[in-house]
């Protein structure tokens, strides 16, 4: 990889990953020109990126893109949950056929040297009895279950044979786990500020919740030094369910999952996660880790918080201006009973 | 503390929190002011349990929690001491620190706790105690309740990743090469070892490096003696089988109780593999030997503590 003078080119540049990256890439002198594409105008205040307003699954993309010379493509336009102008019923489409369409845009750039997806750890799915660390040759190990994880694993189809037949373009997947941040509004963080969070009986899954410093600096890592294949991106360690919910105090109401799975779905439709995309209920009841070696010794990036960290951060610097710790927590009482101890 | 004290530390502490609430305090700091009257032990464990519920504790990245499995010990203890009146030889077989594999026959059809009661006798006999930490079916990992209750005691999924990066943090790693074709065994076969698995065990062991401890019990074959299945039970539930025993399910949860059988657990000598090249691990004819060889330890030892104990209740 050249080390100045590079194009780098951002499609899906408005959602939160993709201005994140912008914000990072715009102060790198060794990218020389930065473009980004989506369907609408990023809400970040982006200084020297070209904004291009396309949609990636309109096969126009493919007259777009060769025109910007990109010597690095970074999609950023794999979506997790809808957004205002991503309803849930476009979802497959846009995670789908964008990737298609982008790849396929690819296809025709002279001078492309890599290409980085920022997709999700979904594709290992959720399981009682799973590894407790996937490594990155684990994939489809387990029957993919639910709809956004047959999206995810679809499209890491078309990334894989994009990345067989271009032996020339060095194509990074990274496989995120969920994150966690202060200042990140996402459904997950909105069901640990519930009043009550329902969770479901008998199960306390382990969780690696990745920090969102730690998610765009791992992307950052990623463009700078893509490497082949797919990488997992997760900070080290897990943190079970029961803990996250005891360190921010919030009370939890367990349920049969039986019960808790339809109530969690409509929670979660109320809190912006499509019930389309069930994946966050499976998780929630199985966990899921990931071996972030790889991610540590080939990009070159080790997450500076540990799921436990992340988890802490999130409390400490209050969700989203939500209020965690409530005084109405057992917990409360009877720290103060055995004070003095 | 006995009965009577706790009985006037309670009553103290009702009177106190009556009094303090009548001066116009608010419960919270009522309750806060008589609990100074409880006895130290009481209080400490509220002080636990306080810390605890505020998520102050270590999970490893394992899920495996060693307060809580402290907390349960004194059952298992009580089970090994009590109950089943275990005795242990060659406890010192056991590396005190760093990596090993313990490998033992499987029995107790309803809840294996052949793996709990080698822990506690590693926890109880070796001179330098440390945890054990058990492979166990997958499918316990499915269930509700089961599937956290074994994690936090230090179990994880039978998989030969889980072993390898156990093995690889410097852990004593427990593994039952049988499966559930060692605990689902009728009573009549008991203490007659049945196939060793494809001998992943051993390619684990090359791979990592680690010593094979053979150890042999006797004793977890009598606990729920299965006299006949129920295939139709199982297919609903998914499990590998339904035992049923001459106590289950005709006593209900009393069924569940495990009989009083006679324990005796053998440590066999290690096998020491450093002499071999990681990549013997893919000399399948190796893998098939060292097996085999583990398998008629095991076996022997079985026959030799099975003469050793005698009456398997009294």
């Amino acid at each position: 990889m050249p080390a100045a003078g590079r194009r780098v080119v951002i499609a899906g540049v408005s959602s939160h990953w993709g201005s994140e990256l912008a914000r990072v890439l715009e102060r790198d002198p060794s990218v020389s020109h930065l473009a980004g594409i989506d369907t609408s105008e990023p809400e970040a205040d982006l200084e020297r990126t070209e904004f291009i307003e396309a949609d990636i699954r309109n096969p126009v993309i493919s007259r777009i893109l060769p025109g910007l010379e990109p010597q690095v493509v970074v999609h950023c336009g794999i979506v997790w949950y809808p957004e205002p102008d991503k309803p849930a019923r476009a979802l497959h489409d846009i995670n789908v056929i964008g990737t298609l369409q982008l790849l396929a845009a690819c296809e025709r750039c002279d001078g492309l040297e890599a290409v980085v997806a920022r997709g999700s750890a979904a594709i290992y799915g959720s399981e009682g009895a799973a590894p407790g660390f996937f490594t990155e040759d684990m994939a489809r190990r387990y029957p993919l279950k639910t709809r956004f994880q047959r999206d995810i694993g679809e499209l890491e189809g078309y990334f894989a044979n994009f990345a067989r037949r271009h032996t020339e373009v060095t194509c990074t997947m990274l496989r995120f786990q969920p994150e966690i941040g202060p200042g990140l509004d996402q459904p997950l963080a909105r069901y640990l500020a519930l009043p009550v969070v329902p969770t479901q009986l008998g199960y306390d899954p382990r969780l690696q919740l990745l920090h969102a410093d730690d998610a765009t600096s791992a992307l950052a890592a990623a463009v700078r030094n893509p490497v082949r294949g797919p990488v997992n991106v997760a900070p080290d360690g897990t943190i079970s369910l029961t803990k996250i919910l005891r360190l921010a105090g919030r009370p939890s109401l367990p349920l049969p999952h039986q019960l808790a799975a339809p109530l969690l779905a409509r929670v979660g439709r109320q809190l912006g996660a499509a019930d389309l995309y069930n994946d966050g209920i499976r998780l929630l009841r199985f966990g899921r880790g990931c071996d972030n070696s790889r991610l540590k010794r080939d990009v070159g990036f080790a997450p500076r918080f540990d799921a436990e960290a992340a988890v802490r951060d999130f409390v400490a610097k209050g969700a989203a201006g939500r209020r965690l710790v409530s005084s109405v927590h057992p917990g409360q009482l009877a720290r103060r009973m055995g004070a003095g101890v | 503390m006995n009965a009577t004290e706790a009985a006037a530390g309670a009553t103290d502490f009702i009177q106190r929190m009556r009094g303090g609430l009548d001066e116009g305090l608010d419960p919270m700091e009522a309750a806060e002011r008589a609990a100074t009257a409880l006895p130290k032990a009481l209080r400490e464990s509220i002080a636990r349990m306080s810390r605890r519920l505020a998520g102050e504790y270590h999970e490893d990245e394992w899920g495996f929690d060693e307060e809580f499995a402290e907390a349960a010990y004194p059952l298992f203890e009580f089970l090994y001491d009590v109950w089943w009146r275990v005795q242990a030889e060659g406890v010192g077989h056991v590396p005190s620190h760093g990596r090993g594999l313990i490998v033992s026959n499987h029995s107790g059809s309803l809840f294996p706790f052949d793996a709990t009661m080698i822990g506690v006798s590693v926890m109880k006999e070796h001179p330098l105690p440390r945890w054990t930490r058990g492979l166990v079916l997958n499918w316990a990992f499915e269930l509700p309740f089961i599937s956290f209750f074994l994690r936090k005691i230090g179990g994880v999924p039978a998989s030969p990743f889980n072993a390898t990066r156990l093995l690889e943090q410097d852990e004593l790693v427990m593994v039952f090469p049988e499966g559930v074709k060692g605990t689902g065994k009728p009573f009549s076969d008991r203490y007659r070892l049945q196939r060793f698995g494809r001998g992943g065990f051993v390619e684990v062991a090359l791979r990592t490096g680690s010593p094979i401890i053979p150890v042999a019990v006797v004793g977890g074959e009598e606990i729920y003696p299965k006299i006949a299945e129920a295939p139709g039970l199982a297919r609903l539930l998914g499990a590998p089988f339904v035992p049923i025993t001459p106590t289950f399910p005709w006593l209900g949860p009393l069924g569940l109780i495990p009989l009083p059988a006679r324990w005796r657990i053998e440590f066999c000598e290690p096998i020491d593999l450093s002499g071999y090249e990681p990549e013997a691990a893919n000399d399948k004819a190796l893998l098939f030997d060292v097996s085999e060889q583990v398998r008629e330890t095991i076996q022997a030892k079985l026959y030799d503590n099975l003469v050793k104990r005698g009456s398997a209740f009294l």
